[in-house]
């Protein structure tokens, strides 16, 4: 094997599509089965691994052993690697959208809380109307687009639509990373390997209904951009301008170069303002991937930098700033702090056999892909030359542990923003050494080894399996079912305007509903302190917290199954504490049940007069939230 | 104009004006829903990517350092046109919403009507004409 490009052009494949097509269809028949006989009523704690049915994996495990010899195939279609990251995608990112029948995850229930919320004020609200959500209507791109999504579908809300959020993310950043790719590398096996191996290492979740999804996609296809568009003499470093005066080169060329030039910064600039206005963090790793890449002094025209930068500050000090300007001493604090930026913080402790094991497994998929990395690094002297830019991109956001902690998220941020890269070099390391062409004329070619050649596809297949707990190991969590939002949604709709609703903790659907006219309080965010005076003493000590709500306000407390699995696989309370907590105010002539079934229940204050005298400063309970 | 060229310069502006005729569809119904996300996830794109083409494609854009196949660049750039009029249009969809509800003059409709007439003005306007490349001196290549 010589240079990994020099295969020989596949032309015959009508008769080697039999058996590609074959394991595809085969591994997508297997999926449909599996996803229409698993039942997610009762969820472990392994989450929706331990609900899969068997042959989900079968699946799985066909596709990436399809996809594998597809890509090694002498005589490979084009068209099936792409077939294959598309049917991955389907597997990966549309389950979870087929067996469950509400959306996951309180975060995103909490962006469509958002979205409601512009599409009820009609406009930009700041901290006095909104509190602490207000930071939304400060970086409301995704959001106001959503709301007119949302209208112009004629859906109720974006709740009904958000579920497959996943997938349409997942394959919008199929086009930037193909081109990010194809500029550093012929060889579709690496660059699709690269994709497939970026799709399974991306577990973190942050495709999701979320700005992040987009913001994400977006950031590449700036980076793309740029990689093609603004390198140093334009295609002249690597491709068939190289050496040609006048050809590329953002300073040469005269006034057509400059033309060219602006019409494709216009085009970015148009990218990079969607960008900032949509997501807080996404921006700056941009400004710090592209300022990786000027001063590597690769790409020396500082047009993408300075334009990035000046956008991203213009929004910062106008709009963003009431934000920035009251989180600006926690920030500055948290600069340098490496050690508490890197923490995952207070309510993220894995409790557990399922909790711990799909942490671990995440993990450990991490650590894989990013040592593959460095092993791609190390043995493909050549492609570290050649796509040195991506090694730098990948090592990028690395500066960013010492900026902030970014509530607690800051090493699943970086994580994820630095995969591309990785995913490349990973890749190369699965795949046979490139070689310089001047180097297979002096050597000739030498026939590839075959000790080992099963060593890459038994590592994909761990990679590929191994995504499912890291993804979705967590669903019992994540997952809320039609009663549980049918519960919430009874109370909220109840509650008067100034109304409190009270939870143990924030982890379920419509937990933000109506934020704009009903306040909310998790106690669990609260001082340990707090909490082991809740637990102590749950009835009593609730209502006292409750009782500041004026007329026609009413207080209510809710218990939900989610709050609950959270608590418990979270390590914040066991379900011990949380059973003697509802217990004690179920049994309370303080509160009243009012609205209750399978999924949990909720109770209110009877009156806020007859809430016992508190026994503790009241500072306490304030300086925990 | 060839009929082609009168297609690729009509079609964004049609899907925006069928996604805006779209509206008197029942709410929720897939056909509506097909014609809002096609022109969302293509059309302001498109109507940008046709105008500019010819200016973007002026001078080739960097790849591998050793090509063997004739068609990769060719390629390479189609899917760079691609990801151009999806993300460009996502880009545009998102200024569009946030200018609206910034002016507290947010609705859907107003959205719409917007991004289609935009569309419409880019459908008209001539594309952007590459210069030649020029070496230092200013002589033509």
């Amino acid at each position: 094997m010589t240079d990994l490009s020099d295969l020989p052009p596949a032309r015959p494949w009508r008769g080697s599509a039999l058996w590609p097509a074959a394991a595809l269809l085969a591994s997508l028949a297997l999926w449909g089965y599996a996803v229409t006989h698993t039942d997610v009523s009762d969820l472990g704690d392994f989450g929706l691994v331990g609900a899969l049915h068997p042959t989900f994996w079968a699946g799985l495990a066909l596709l990436t052993a399809g996809f594998w010899f597809t890509l090694r195939g002498p005589h490979r279609h084009p068209a099936w690697a792409p077939a294959y990251v598309v049917g991955l995608l389907v597997m990966e990112r549309a389950t979870q959208a087929v067996v469950y029948p509400t959306p996951l995850y309180a975060w995103a229930w909490k962006h469509d809380a958002v979205v409601d919320h512009l599409l009820t004020a009609g406009r930009l609200q700041n901290a006095d109307v909104l509190g602490d959500m207000a930071v939304y209507d400060q970086w409301p791109g995704f959001f106001a687009a959503q709301a007119a999504l949302v209208k112009l579908l004629g859906v109720d809300s974006a709740a009904q639509f958000m579920a497959w959020w996943p997938l349409v993310s997942s394959l919008l950043l199929l086009l930037p990373l193909l081109l990010i790719y194809r500029t550093f590398t012929e060889d579709r096996r690496l660059v699709w390997l690269a994709v497939w191996l970026f799709c399974v290492a991306n577990w973190v979740g942050q495709d999701y209904f979320s700005p992040q999804s987009v913001a994400f996609a977006l950031h590449l296809g700036v980076l793309a951009i740029v990689l093609r568009r603004y390198a140093d003499g334009g295609s002249g470093a690597n491709g068939p301008g190289a050496g040609r005066p006048g050809v590329g080169g953002s300073g040469v060329g005269g006034a057509g170069g400059g033309q060219r030039q602006a019409v494709w910064t216009v085009l970015l600039t148009l990218l990079v303002v969607a960008i900032v206005i949509s997501h807080q963090l996404t921006p700056g790793m941009l400004v710090a991937s592209l300022a990786v890449l000027f001063f590597a002094r690769h790409y020396r025209d500082k047009v993408p930098l300075i334009t990035t930068a000046v956008i991203f500050l213009a929004w910062c000090l106008t709009a963003a700033l009431p934000f920035l300007s009251a989180t600006m001493p926690d920030m500055l604090r948290s600069i340098g702090d490496i050690g508490g930026n890197v923490a995952t913080g207070y309510g993220a402790t894995p409790t557990g056999t399922g909790a711990v094991t799909t942490s671990w497994v995440a993990r450990l998929l991490s650590g894989s892909v990013l040592l593959l990395a460095v092993a791609g690094v190390l043995r493909q002297p050549v492609l570290r030359h050649r796509a040195l830019p991506l090694l730098l991109l990948a090592l990028a956001p690395l500066p960013m542990f010492a900026a902030s902690s970014y509530g607690s998220e800051m090493i699943f941020r970086v994580l994820m923003f630095m995969l591309p890269g990785a995913a490349f070099f990973a890749a190369a390391a699965l795949l046979p050494q490139v070689r310089t062409l001047a180097a297979v004329e002096a050597q000739g070619a030498r026939p590839e080894r075959r000790r080992f050649v099963w060593l890459p596809l038994v590592a994909l297949l761990a990679g590929t399996l191994a995504f499912v707990p890291s993804y979705s190991g967590k669903d019992r969590i994540s997952h809320f079912p039609q009663a549980e939002v049918d519960l919430v949604r009874q109370v909220v709709d109840k509650a008067p305007d100034g109304s409190l609703v009270v939870a143990a903790d924030r982890n379920y659907p419509l937990a933000f509903a109506d934020y704009w006219r009903v306040d909310h309080y998790w106690f669990l965010d609260d001082a340990r302190q707090h909490v082991d005076l809740i637990v102590g003493e749950p009835a009593a000590t609730l209502a006292r917290d409750m009782a500041s709500v004026e007329a026609p306000g009413r207080a209510y407390l809710l218990f939900t199954q989610g709050q609950f699995a959270d608590a418990e696989m979270n390590g914040l309370l066991t379900r011990a504490q949380l059973d003697r907590i509802e217990k004690s105010v179920a049994a309370s002539p303080l509160f009243e049940r009012v609205a209750g079934n399978s999924a949990g229940s909720a109770y209110t204050l009877k009156s806020a007069k007859e809430a016992p005298e508190p026994k503790e400063a009241p500072e306490a309970k304030e300086a925990g939230r | 104009m060839t009929p082609q060229e009168l297609v690729v310069r009509m079609l964004p502006p049609f899907g925006g004006w069928l996604a805006l005729s779209a509206l008197a569809l029942p709410a929720g119904s897939e056909l509506r829903g097909a014609a809002m996300i096609v022109f969302l996830a293509a059309g302001p794109g498109a109507a940008l990517v046709r105008i500019c083409g010819p200016a973007l494609s002026a001078r080739p854009a960097e790849g591998p350092v050793e090509r063997r196949d004739p068609a990769f660049e060719r390629h390479s750039d189609l899917l760079e046109r691609l990801m151009l009029i999806v993300f460009l249009s996502v880009a545009v969809v998102l200024l569009v919403a946030t200018v609206f509800i910034a002016t507290h003059a947010f609705s859907a409709q107003r959205v719409l009507l917007t991004l289609t007439l935009l569309t419409t003005v880019a459908g008209f306007c001539p594309r952007l004409r590459a210069s030649p490349p020029r070496t230092v001196k200013g002589t033509a290549l």
